[in-house]
């Protein structure tokens, strides 16, 4: 800006006014180029976002049926209903627990790995990249994979355990283990993710300061919670975050895993995605699917503000 | 950062436990596919075919129009793919690079919903397609997915690292805005641009709820949907089911190979931006 404008402002009063016109002309196909690039993206952007997560909001008070004429407004019946509403609650407690062992296991281990890695720079690239590819495999192709592997009779994960003398199990029949075996799952397919993140921000960390440390006398343990650690506090906060959310949605993988296999119907495990799909795609009561959507929506967005209060910068 | 020999010695075998923790699944399915279906239900199994065999892709493309799936996919993704290219570059373009009214604002909505996934909003969407008849049509299944919150921040990053300077050189040459968007800024972008677009495809690709919803016939599945479909409805037929897999996992693995750097790359600035 200052290089262009100097040249122009040096002559006297003719080229100045010029000067001025043109930035006055300037400005004015600047507003035309913003209106018109940027308005039509704003609508689609209000049509595809802004106006379904307010009509969800709107849709939870009624009792909306898309079959239906009439589509009453009712209060916070559709949330009062809830409160009763025993498979969203076991939903709900499933999702949290299946969410808080995934989010602490994948970032826990990441963490670890990518730290490690640091001390094996050479071949850090290598195994970033073994690690990647779950990450790039879709979740029901991701989820078909494990669940042959999981197979109580044919499959991979009993075989080895049954040649190390350990019985049989149904991994996906019983209630207890299922939610183990979706977590494996999901650490699976979201570690690598996060162990390339991690890498980013550990190479950010100036090799001076640990150097310093090292002169002082630190150990690799007194290095690690004094000066790794809070040095990856946004970088943490920025996984943590985005864990959370994929976690608090997950669907496809319990849809896949929880179908019948070879003969043994699997336990059916419920997740909070797949009550407000029940809902409001088989039941057709997209009113009550709102209030549940309203309702896991203002969990998660708490769950956040936690999270965010929690991993602040001082 | 950690030079000791005994760390030195613990990292190694961390990450070789798990790489093959991560690997081995993904080796397993594929060599599953060539398997002939009495060796897949060998006990016990076997790791790599004996006898490799094409007879689980003739099954499941026998049974299933598949390649019809694929090809849908392929359609969604790249419609996807451009519209998220093209609105991320030019909102993040004028974000970064003009002051207006409510520009603040404005960004900050478009930031804030980012961090709202489809799942919450879907049934309005699914309401609107419906009003208009348009369930069942490639329309409906690319339309949540023309724009992206985070492709927008993402460009503003990068176009902002772009000088203000050549734009005014370029203008005082009387380029109008359009030619500097098409001409200097998607150039100097096109790297970042490349890391959005492999996002793009690649959320399309894997996009299962939304086709799970809005498609009602056969020939509009997507690879992820009939996938499942045919999984839930087969499920002994786990040699054409590992099959199918390929044909989902097959695509995702070339674009990764080709476009690991930009990946790499856009993971590296997204991650900065925490």
């Amino acid at each position: 800006m200052s290089g262009a404008t100097q040249p122009l402002a040096a002559p006297p009063l003719a080229p100045l006014a010029r000067w001025r016109r043109a930035w006055g002309r300037m400005q004015r196909n600047h507003i035309v180029f913003v209106i018109s690039a940027l308005g039509p993206i704003l609508a689609l952007f209000v049509l595809i976002r802004i106006y379904p997560i307010l009509e969800t909001i709107r849709l939870s008070f009624y009792n909306y049926n898309i079959t239906q004429r009439r589509n009453p407004f009712v209060w916070f019946n559709n949330y009062i209903r809830l409160f009763d509403d025993d498979p969203f609650r076991t939903a709900l407690l499933n999702t949290i627990a299946f969410s808080a062992l995934s989010v602490v296991i994948t970032l826990l281990l990441a963490l670890a790995v990518a730290i490690l890695l640091r001390s094996i720079e050479h071949t850090a690239p290598t195994f970033e990249l073994l690690f990647y590819v779950p990450v790039v495999i879709p979740w029901v192709p991701a989820a078909v994979i494990w669940k042959w592997i999981y197979d109580p009779a044919y499959g991979a994960l009993n075989y080895v355990l049954s040649s190390l003398g350990i019985p049989k199990l149904g991994w996906l029949q019983q209630p207890h283990l299922i939610l183990y075996a979706i977590v494996a799952v999901s650490v699976w397919k979201l570690v690598g993710y996060y162990i390339v993140i991690y890498g980013v921000g550990l190479r950010g960390i100036p090799e001076e300061l640990l150097e310093a440390a090292d002169l002082d006398g630190a150990s690799a343990w007194q290095k690690l919670i004094h000066i790794v650690l809070p040095l990856l506090r946004p970088i943490i906060l920025f996984t943590v975050v985005t864990c959370t959310i994929i976690c608090f949605n997950v669907f496809a993988p319990v849809y896949v895993l929880t179908a019948s296999s070879q003969g043994a119907p699997a336990y059916d495990f419920k997740v909070v995605v797949g009550e407000i799909y029940q809902n409001a795609f088989v039941f057709y009561h997209m009113g009550y699917a709102g209030a549940q959507c309203v309702v896991v929506l203002l969990f998660v967005m708490s769950l956040l503000a936690v999270q965010f209060l929690a991993f602040r910068e001082k | 950062m950690f030079k000791e020999p005994s760390i030195r010695f613990s990292a190694w075998v961390a990450c070789s436990v798990l790489a093959l923790f991560t690997m081995l699944p993904c080796v397993w399915i594929l060599a599953t596919a060539f398997k002939t279906a009495a060796e897949i239900n060998l006990w016990p199994p076997t790791f790599l075919p004996h006898a490799p065999t094409m007879e689980n892709f003739q099954q499941l493309l026998r049974e299933t129009p598949f390649l019809r799936y694929v090809f849908n996919s392929l359609l969604i993704a790249v419609g996807s793919t451009l519209s998220i290219m093209l609105t991320s570059s030019l909102a993040g373009f004028i974000f970064a690079k003009y002051r207006f009214p409510l520009r603040g604002l404005l960004f900050m909505l478009i930031l804030a919903s980012a961090i709202i996934p489809l799942e919450a909003y879907m049934v309005p969407l699914y309401i609107m397609v419906f009003k208009v008849h348009m369930l069942n049509t490639f329309e409906a299944l690319i339309f949540p997915l023309m724009i992206m919150t985070f492709g927008v921040f993402f460009m503003r990053q990068v176009i902002m690292s772009i000088p203000d300077d050549l734009l005014e050189a370029a203008r005082i040459d009387g380029a109008s805005e359009w030619w500097i968007y098409l001409r200097i800024i998607l150039y100097l972008s096109k790297s970042g641009l490349m890391a959005i677009g492999v996002f793009a495809f690649t959320q399309a690709w894997a996009n299962f709820i939304w086709p799970l919803v809005v498609v009602s016939s056969g020939d509009m599945y997507t690879t992820e949907l009939g996938l499942a479909e045919y999984q839930r409805a087969f499920f002994t037929e786990y040699g054409p089911i590992a099959a199918g897999a390929v044909f989902s996992i097959v695509p995702m693995l070339i674009v990764f190979a080709v476009l690991r750097r930009h990946i790499m790359q856009g993971i590296a600035t997204s991650g900065m931006k925490g």
